[in-house]
């Protein structure tokens, strides 16, 4: 990935896009690899597991945040019921985000994904229960980061455009109000 | 993020719809009490927020009041949201007294997240697996779960184990940690399918911080031995674990069908148990 590409716009978080990608490369390469590397199992899958854990921690908390600028989790009210939450930049942020940044991000969240289910594949047609508990692991994490996000990027289109008509209405109304007083 | 320092910017364009804007946040500060907090995130938030122990070490301003988003909209027409990203030392950690609003948590350096993570971690644990005067509302214990701690938990008790195997480490290790994993989602359904009231995550999280006496357990046993000392310490955190997840367990299905809640419960942890005993 090159981070310093002259184009007209450049990355504009390139060490957050470098984490972004960090993790889920190095647990992927970390997997493909592993039998160059060690010959335990555990060891294995503690790594991938963690490194996948890891980039999750980070997609979820950090690149979200300041990449596409959502945030979502989930939280429990008084009442017992478990709510999801979603947080979005308001409308001028969320204009201002670069657009090389947002689509590193959500590429690279799918092909994560589909690289995972490709070894799951693998290991599901080899019958190695063990590594498939592996790929299941991160393939999970995956998953669970993109629904999030997918869902939190409706949320915030639907506040936009909330917002959007209702600064319309506010404006109409007070030109009318000022109308009045003039009157 | 700036509070109130905001509130004293001069570069306001002086046009009807600011003056309306002032006005109306000036009433919606007289009503919230509370300073007119410049978010550049809107929250959905239209129920009152929980006791989050999730916003601990995270900015809120002291008596946050529910926010609703169109006070924060017309905020938003002040010319001092920080752009996205800005890592500022935001240090003014003022500690959240469990109601208002979630904080700007969308521009929090990371640090913030990440001590606001760990100390989730060690707030559930404590609250789960140490005695505690919240016991008596076990609903409330894990208000704000999280996996991590379970994940580690599950992760450190089958290496343990593994480590303690002296054949079939990778086994030893798969089977603890698939064990673990399926066997926490399997009880939590058996919860639900009694028609107990329980949320998944929850008790998923919940689950997973009964384990920690027996990763203590498991430690002590990879340390010594004597299979004597060993049955006696697993004795012991099993125990523990079962006295940790009895009263969330129980209290969230009907009293007739307690036992037929908790019975696969102590029998997961007796499993892990014997794991760990018989392991050499």
């Amino acid at each position: 990935m090159d981070l310093s590409q002259p184009e007209e716009e450049n990355y504009a978080n390139p060490k957050t896009c470098f984490f972004h990608v960090l993790f889920k490369a190095s647990a992927l390469a970390f997997y493909m690899l592993s039998t160059l590397f060690a010959d335990s199992f555990v060891i294995i899958f503690v790594i991938t597991v963690v490194l996948a854990a890891l980039d999750f921690w980070v997609v979820k908390n950090v690149s979200g945040r300041i990449l596409v600028g959502l945030r979502w989790w989930n939280e429990i009210n008084e009442q017992g019921e478990s709510i999801w939450r979603f947080e979005c930049l308001d409308h001028e942020s969320l204009a201002r985000i670069n657009q090389k940044d947002s689509w590193l991000f959500w590429w690279t969240l799918y092909l994560n994904a589909i690289a995972w289910t490709i070894f799951g594949i693998f290991s599901l047609v080899r019958l190695e229960v063990d590594y498939l508990l592996v790929v299941g692991v991160c393939l999970s994490l995956a998953i669970a980061n993109i629904i999030g996000f997918t869902k939190c990027r409706k949320d915030a289109k639907n506040k936009i455009q909330a917002f959007a008509s209702r600064t319309i209405a506010s404006r109409f109304s007070s030109t009318l109000q000022s109308a009045f007083s003039l009157v | 993020m700036s509070n109130s320092h905001s509130d004293t910017i001069p570069l306001r364009p002086s046009n009807s719809q600011s003056d309306i804007d002032e006005i109306r946040s000036l009433i919606d500060d007289s009503v919230h009490s509370g300073p007119a907090v410049v978010l550049p995130a809107r929250h959905p938030a239209t129920t009152p927020p929980p006791s989050s122990s999730p916003f601990i070490s995270s900015n809120i301003p002291p008596p946050p009041p529910v926010s609703s988003s169109s006070s924060l909209q017309k905020l938003q027409s002040v010319p001092a949201a920080p752009p996205p990203p800005p890592p500022v030392g935001n240090s003014s950690s003022i500690v959240a007294n469990g109601f208002g609003p979630p904080p700007n948590t969308l521009t929090e350096p990371v640090l913030d997240t990440v001590k606001r993570d760990l100390w989730r971690i060690v707030s559930n644990l404590k609250l789960v697996v140490f005695p505690n005067p919240f016991r008596e509302d076990p609903g409330k214990a894990l208000r704000d779960w999280d996996l991590w701690g379970p994940f580690f938990f599950i992760v450190f008790l089958g290496v343990a184990l593994s480590w303690s195997a002296s054949v079939k480490k990778s086994q030893v290790f798969a089977v603890a940690f698939a064990l673990l994993a399926a066997g926490a989602v399997i009880l939590t359904l058996n919860v639900l399918l009694l028609g107990g009231h329980i949320i998944f995550f929850q008790s998923l999280s919940l689950l997973g911080y009964c384990l920690f006496p027996l990763d203590v357990g498991a430690l002590i046993c990879m340390l010594k031995d004597n299979v004597v000392a060993k049955v006696i310490i697993v004795c012991l955190a099993l125990a523990w674990s079962s006295w940790a997840a009895y009263p969330f367990m129980s209290s969230a299905v009907n009293p007739n069908r307690k036992a037929l809640a908790l019975y696969p419960v102590l029998l997961m942890y007796l499993s892990v148990g014997f794991l760990i005993i018989a392991i050499d």
